[in-house]
């Protein structure tokens, strides 16, 4: 009797905490997976420079704990003013196909007029072409248009986004009419209403589209590479990718720095997480 | 209430960045794979040379095929695990929502952080062959090596798009209705019946989803390739895209690296019609 009262007992307790411990398990093992290689970048950034890095065992903890080598990297490489770059080529990444794609979306939303439908289905058709396939032409572009060693050629070709427009679109098409009616007996004339009605009722599309476009361009690489030859526009991404060849002895400054690259994503991510979500569904419907 | 011109005002700005840097470039791009271009000498046209000369390049067969088996190793793995990482975080659990973000971090980190990052793990006196020697196994030069360079850099987009994909199975996950799997319940079936019977079928086109988007980005890849392999060794990690980069921008042979894009995006149309076929089929 008590035998069996124990064996439901515990299947009852397996019942209820055994999937829990399992999952736990899981999940720690799978988010150490996830963390553990910018750990280890972390503590080679804060090791001190009479310390091997490359020791069997591993050490993950420094032995001398230093910040000398954010000092050092500070002071004696570009970081600080790739940094600048970066911040510089970001603003106008986030500004430019935020604002573009707001402005596009709303007549499409809005609007009746001919060849709606044909600019909508040219915006969708343009969706499909990767940027892998039409770099070439797209240099060659910047080449004649003499927009090759400049940060406008970097921020150009990513300054629409159809993705965008489609994000905007959906988000516009919400809005109730009589809204726009009513501004329209008020005597608001159509620029109005755009900036000062419809932008306010589509901020959180438009965050979305914010951070879409801050990651993208945080990190964008391929255009820095093919257009800046001067390393004094370097952004981070591109700076951290030329340093690496050249500073092979010294890996606790590209440590440092690759940290220092990683600071700004995670401030908006963690300050913004509550948008990743959105940002993940929304670009789902890209395919 | 709107005039016509009141349409095109707001629509220009966007027009012209479209023209200028997505419709001429798809167009001159097959344009050019018919020509022969060195950037110096004005472009020629050289009819179906380039053509000709794809189908009998070595190197451009053992791009395609290390796209493909780049492809092969990617695919699979980010349709499939991300399916079980989605379940495991769809639970309601204390710190749930911390481990979500972990898990996704990954997929925001620049390639050259990524690079930089794993290039240190996988050295041979790395964190990677260490914990193989604790099961005494021989240290690998995972990136030097042939045989291990690709399936190494196809691990890395495994760790980096897992998060990204388990976002999108979650979604799929919390659209199938709660009774269904209380009504399992009723009958008597377990966990792993009521993920067979029910979670899979459910998700069956966001399954479809994640295979044609993830499939799309592997064929594009190539950043991952430039900054950890530069393609090597020995050609082993040249992907189709490398193969344009390379031929376009170091060799400048541009005319020819056109060709190649216009091949991958044959590729990547094919890709997307099957994709809305289904798409359609699925909704209809």
């Amino acid at each position: 009797m008590l035998g069996t009262v124990n064996h439901r007992r515990a299947k009852t307790l397996y019942r209820r905490y055994g999937t829990k411990v399992v999952s736990y398990a899981l999940l720690i093992l799978l988010s150490l997976v996830m963390v553990v290689p910018f750990l280890w970048t972390l503590s080679t950034s804060l090791k001190g420079a009479d310390e091997a890095i490359f020791s069997f065992p591993p050490k993950f903890i420094p032995e001398h704990l230093t910040f000398e080598n954010y000092k050092a990297v500070w002071k004696t490489l570009p970081i600080p003013l790739y940094l600048r770059n970066s911040l510089i080529l970001t603003f106008f990444g986030v500004l430019f196909p935020v604002f573009f794609s707001s402005l596009a979306a709303f007549p499409l939303a809005r609007m009746e007029f001919k060849g709606r439908r044909f600019i909508f289905m040219l915006v969708i058709a343009t969706m499909i072409i990767p940027v892998e396939v039409t770099m070439i032409p797209i240099y060659l572009i910047l080449n004649k248009l003499g927009l090759i060693g400049t940060y406008a050629g970097v921020i150009l070709p990513n300054a629409v986004s159809t993705f965008g427009i489609f994000l905007m679109r959906q988000a516009f098409l919400s809005i109730p009419r009589e809204i726009e009616e009513s501004a329209f007996i008020d005597g608001a004339n159509v620029w109005q209403i755009w900036w000062k009605i419809m932008l306010p009722m589509v901020r959180p599309m438009m965050a979305t589209l914010a951070i879409l476009s801050f990651i993208a361009s945080w990190n964008n690489f391929l255009w820095p590479l093919l257009l800046l030859d001067d390393s004094n526009m370097y952004p981070l991404t591109l700076g951290l990718y030329k340093l690496q060849g050249v500073f092979v002895s010294n890996m606790r400054y590209i440590a440092a720095g690759s940290i220092i690259a990683l600071i700004p994503i995670m401030i908006v991510f963690i300050s913004l997480q509550r948008y990743f979500a959105e940002t993940a569904f929304s670009s789902s419907i890209k395919g | 209430m709107y005039k016509s011109y009141h349409a095109w005002f707001f629509l220009l700005p966007a027009l012209v960045l479209l023209l200028v840097f997505n419709f001429i470039p798809a167009i001159w791009v097959i344009l050019l794979s018919f020509m022969e271009y060195n950037v110096i000498q004005p472009m020629e046209w050289v009819g179906l040379a380039n053509y000709i000369r794809l189908a009998n390049d070595a190197e451009f067969w053992n791009a395609l095929k290390n796209t493909l088996y780049y492809w092969f190793l990617v695919t699979p793995a980010l349709v499939i695990i991300p399916i079980f990482v989605a379940v495991l975080v769809n639970q309601k659990l204390v710190g749930i929502k911390f481990f979500r973000l972990t898990i996704y971090f990954p997929f925001l980190v620049s390639v050259v952080v990524t690079a930089i990052m794993w290039g240190w793990m996988l050295r041979s006196d790395g964190v990677i062959n260490y914990v193989l020697s604790l099961l005494n196994l021989e240290p690998v030069s995972w990136l030097t090596k042939k045989s291990t360079a690709m399936p190494s850099l196809a691990m890395i987009t495994i760790w980096q798009g897992i998060g990204y994909y388990m976002l999108i199975y979650l979604g799929g996950l919390q659209a199938i209705p709660n009774e269904l799997y209380e009504s399992a319940e009723l009958d008597g079936a377990g966990f792993l019946r009521k993920q067979w019977h029910i979670t899979f079928p459910m998700l069956r086109p966001v399954i479809f989803f994640v295979a044609v988007v993830s499939t799309m980005a592997a064929f594009k890849e190539f950043t991952l390739m430039l900054v950890m392999t530069e393609g090597g060794p020995l050609g082993a990690t040249q992907t189709v895209v490398y193969l344009i980069f390379e031929k376009a921008f170091r060799s400048l042979d541009m005319g020819y690296a056109s060709t190649i894009a216009t091949v991958l995006f044959v590729i990547i149309l094919a890709l997307t019609i099957l994709n809305r076929r289904f798409l359609d089929r699925e909704t209809s």
